[in-house]
């Protein structure tokens, strides 16, 4: 907690915490970031299980590539977020499980971007079922983590 | 301005929202859910027209349009939930206005993609580079949604209207 307790004084949590453009620029940039990196993994997990098949799946390879940007812009603007209010964060079941969440999408990104860069290689260019299978777990995953994350806004 | 807000306020929709604590979170929830699907739509087709990816087929980006379209209805039907509850949050913030001005932007510059864009494209190979109009028309479409977006979350702190 001593951590955590340093964190909420340090001067980047009180410039988010108080100034005039601290809050609304991390807030802005958290959602961009979501629409970026979570709005591509939506796309990319859909079509890996089944939908848009007239898009080939390895052509999608290069969109992890802005999706990942996507990731960082939050990475950033969340840890200034969270700064703000650290100690309460990390007692709050809603927030904890929303970054439980976030850290099991970005896992499955991190497992589905070399299978679609491998995808050219499938046979009948059917998507394998254990891809097909984290593309399923990781829409569920998204979709959770964006009403947790909403939801924290009420705690 | 002043007889729309009352009558909205007056709606058995503003009730609905307004009388349940779990209206307004689930119309949030769902309003963030279809501005990612929306967002990550519109980028894989806009990145395409760009050039940043001429993998896919020009064609095949199409199929997408369908997840912009229902998200983009998702967002106009939540929204205007947003509204009928809090009118008089959001007719005074010069934000929301901005937002819906960059709506109306975007929307037309839709329209130009789809009356003289697209016919240009069907001409194309697969994976053939957009022409310089089509580049341009991708361009403004993420400068118009990214600031519909930025608007749209930025409009508590903005505006004048509180909340």
């Amino acid at each position: 907690m001593g951590f955590l307790v340093w964190l909420e004084a340090t001067g980047l949590a009180e410039w988010v915490r108080s100034s005039n453009e601290g809050y609304p620029s991390m807030i802005g940039l958290h959602a961009i970031g979501m629409a970026i990196m979570v709005g591509l993994s939506l796309v990319i997990d859909m079509r890996l299980v089944g939908l848009f098949r007239a898009i080939p799946v390895h052509a999608m390879n290069r969109l992890f590539g802005v999706a990942w940007i996507g990731f960082g812009i939050n990475f950033v603007s969340g840890s200034a977020l969270f700064t703000t209010q650290a100690t309460s964060y990390v007692v709050d079941v809603i927030f904890m499980s929303k970054m439980t969440l976030v850290f099991i999408g970005a896992i499955t990104a991190a497992i589905l971007q070399p299978a679609v860069a491998r995808a050219g290689s499938w046979p009948s260019g059917r998507t394998p079922g254990g891809t097909k299978a984290i593309a399923g777990l990781a829409i569920v995953v998204w979709i959770v983590a964006i009403i947790l994350g909403r939801l924290t806004a009420y705690l | 301005m002043d007889a729309l807000q009352e009558w909205m306020q007056s709606t058995p929709i503003n009730s609905l929202i307004l009388n349940f604590a779990w209206s307004w979170p689930t119309l949030e929830s769902l309003h963030f859910l279809a501005l990612c699907t929306l967002m990550g739509s519109l980028l894989v087709m806009d990145l395409r027209l760009i050039g940043f990816n001429n993998l896919i087929p020009l064609k095949a980006v199409h199929s997408l349009m369908p997840v912009a379209l229902i998200s983009f209805a998702i967002n106009l039907i939540t929204g205007l939930g947003f509204l009928f509850g809090e009118p008089y949050l959001y007719f005074p913030n010069w934000a929301f206005w901005a937002k819906m001005i960059l709506i109306l932007l975007a929307g037309l510059n839709f329209l130009v993609y789809y009356t003289k864009i697209e016919p240009m494209l069907v001409k194309l190979g697969p994976n053939d580079p957009a022409p310089f109009a089509a580049v341009f028309v991708g361009m403004l479409s993420l400068v118009f949604w990214f600031g519909v977006l930025s608007f749209g979350r930025l409009l508590p702190y903005l505006g004048t209207g509180g909340g």
